[in-house]
């Protein structure tokens, strides 16, 4: 299948939101590659939703003017025999930007995910801030979750980290949620749409997150 | 009366460890009891046990709640069945809001008795007026569960979380510990407003002082899993002022 391929190039001082939903059921692999370029000053936050189906996305951000910024976050929903790949490659490519990175998965069922993230700061990107990180629950036994997030740093007069995780539902918040009386499956809900939460939040628009937030509860309670 | 809560000859164990060696203790509607003893007496862990935390097993004997066998329901059910615990040390809740949580507690346990859910207005009314029961400002119901409260603002949100779900028997474990004298006030009143002659509380703590406030029809002493005394309120003052060594020597 031919990679659906994207090339985002921002003006300078522009800002943008995108908002990236992949929602479409089937094992078959949906391949799409993003290819952002931010010029000087520009500001990007992007979000991807991976709601179902075994996607494999590719995306590769160049800072390449001082003062941008690029926030990208996304939240993959992996059940069943489905497989979500990230692929993510960060180029600080002048000095002065800022990117962050928020990733979370949750999987149930079978399914298994790769992220892969690697920051590249070069040589002459001082005073460079970047922040990755992936958080993934697992929900049931067979699930997998491979994380892989990497930093290359070239610049000695920089900020960086990055973190991953991989756990399972808390089980002291389950006790608590249902010693008031919250019955065992919503008590797990309210724990996954809490862990969604710091993801969709970072939609502006009230109207779009709304409705993404229903419609992520409706995968979550059908599929998981 | 009748009896709410009949522990009957009650083990249980953490791993190969007994903790509880053999608790028997009834409580009528109305009634408040307290429960002292020293570090590592078993306290915590028999409240936990009647909330049904599976962290501990019951190895022998029975609780019956109501006429049920209490330790047959998961811990929803005895909440639904009017069973409240104050916890220790309440647990916080990232991303889940202290009013889409009290919603859901409230929700459920109407649904339970074949009520209609609140409406919001309804709920905010119900969440407001049981706030100032414990003086809690409005601005922690958007707050996470308990996230970045101190001490005092926990222990009085849980008895917030009492007030909302006005149960029949409340188990309240430690719930002055680390509480400076205005929030005990505080947490005592909300207590004390809640008392009516058809539900009872247990009250655990290692100090007389909250007793001043919620003052206890019975006490017992536990130590090394068992009940080893049962007296009046009065026998607080006495553990003030002579500590637990003689009761211990009393009954060993």
């Amino acid at each position: 299948m031919k990679a659906n391929k994207q090339e985002i190039t921002l003006c300078p001082g522009e800002s943008r939101e995108l908002v990236v939903v992949q929602d479409q059921p089937g094992l078959a692999e949906q391949e799409a590659e993003w290819k952002i370029t931010l010029p000087e000053g520009a500001s990007l936050n992007m979000v991807f939703l991976s709601l179902q189906g075994t996607v494999h996305n590719r995306i590769d951000v160049s800072l390449e003017g001082p003062q941008a910024d690029c926030r990208l976050s996304g939240l993959y929903l992996a059940s069943g025999d489905e497989r979500m790949d990230y692929d993510i490659l960060l180029t600080h490519h002048v000095p002065g930007c800022r990117s962050e990175q928020l990733f979370k998965g949750l999987l149930t069922g079978r399914s298994v995910t790769h992220f892969d993230g690697l920051i590249r700061v070069v040589p002459d990107a001082q005073k460079t801030e970047a922040y990755q990180a992936n958080h993934n629950l697992l929900l049931s036994d067979d699930a997998r979750a491979h994380t892989r997030p990497q930093l290359e740093i070239y610049a000695d007069d920089v900020k960086c980290s990055h973190g991953a995780t991989v756990g399972r539902l808390n089980p002291e918040e389950l006790f608590y949620l249902r010693s008031r009386g919250i019955p065992l499956t919503e008590a797990r809900m309210l724990q996954q749409l809490a862990f969604v939460g710091e993801v969709l939040e970072r939609i502006s628009s009230q109207e779009q997150r709304e409705r993404l937030q229903t419609r992520v509860e409706e995968r979550l309670r059908s599929a998981f | 009366m009748n009896t709410l809560l009949n522990i009957e000859n009650l083990h249980a164990s953490v791993g190969d460890k007994e903790i509880l060696r053999g608790i028997n203790l009834a409580i009528r509607p109305g009634e408040v009891h307290a429960i002292m003893g020293p570090n590592g007496s078993g306290k915590s862990t028999l409240s936990a046990v009647l909330a049904g935390r599976d962290t501990f097993t019951v190895t022998e004997g029975s609780v019956t709640y109501e006429g049920r066998d209490l330790l047959a329901l998961a811990p929803e059910d005895r909440s639904w069945a009017g069973i409240f615990l104050g916890f220790q040390y309440p647990t916080e809740i990232p991303g889940v809001s202290n009013v889409n949580f009290m919603k859901a507690a409230v929700n459920e346990q109407r649904k339970q008795r074949g009520l209609e859910p609140l409406s919001a207005g309804q709920f905010l009314k119900l969440m407001r007026e049981k706030m100032a029961y414990v003086e809690m400002d409005s601005s922690f119901s958007s707050r996470g569960v308990n996230v970045g409260f101190s001490g005092g603002e926990k222990k009085r949100n849980e008895i917030f979380q009492m007030a909302m779900l006005e149960p029949r028997l409340a188990i309240l474990d430690e719930t002055d510990s680390g509480l400076d004298v205005d929030a005990l006030r505080i947490v005592a009143s909300g207590v004390n407003r809640l008392k009516r002659p058809d539900n009872a509380f247990i009250v655990i703590t290692h100090y007389q002082r909250l007793l001043d406030y919620i003052v206890p029809d019975v006490i017992h002493v536990l130590y090394k899993g068992r009940i080893i005394k049962t007296a009046g309120k009065e026998l607080a003052l006495e553990i003030e002022e002579k500590g637990y060594d003689w009761l211990i020597h009393e009954s060993e």
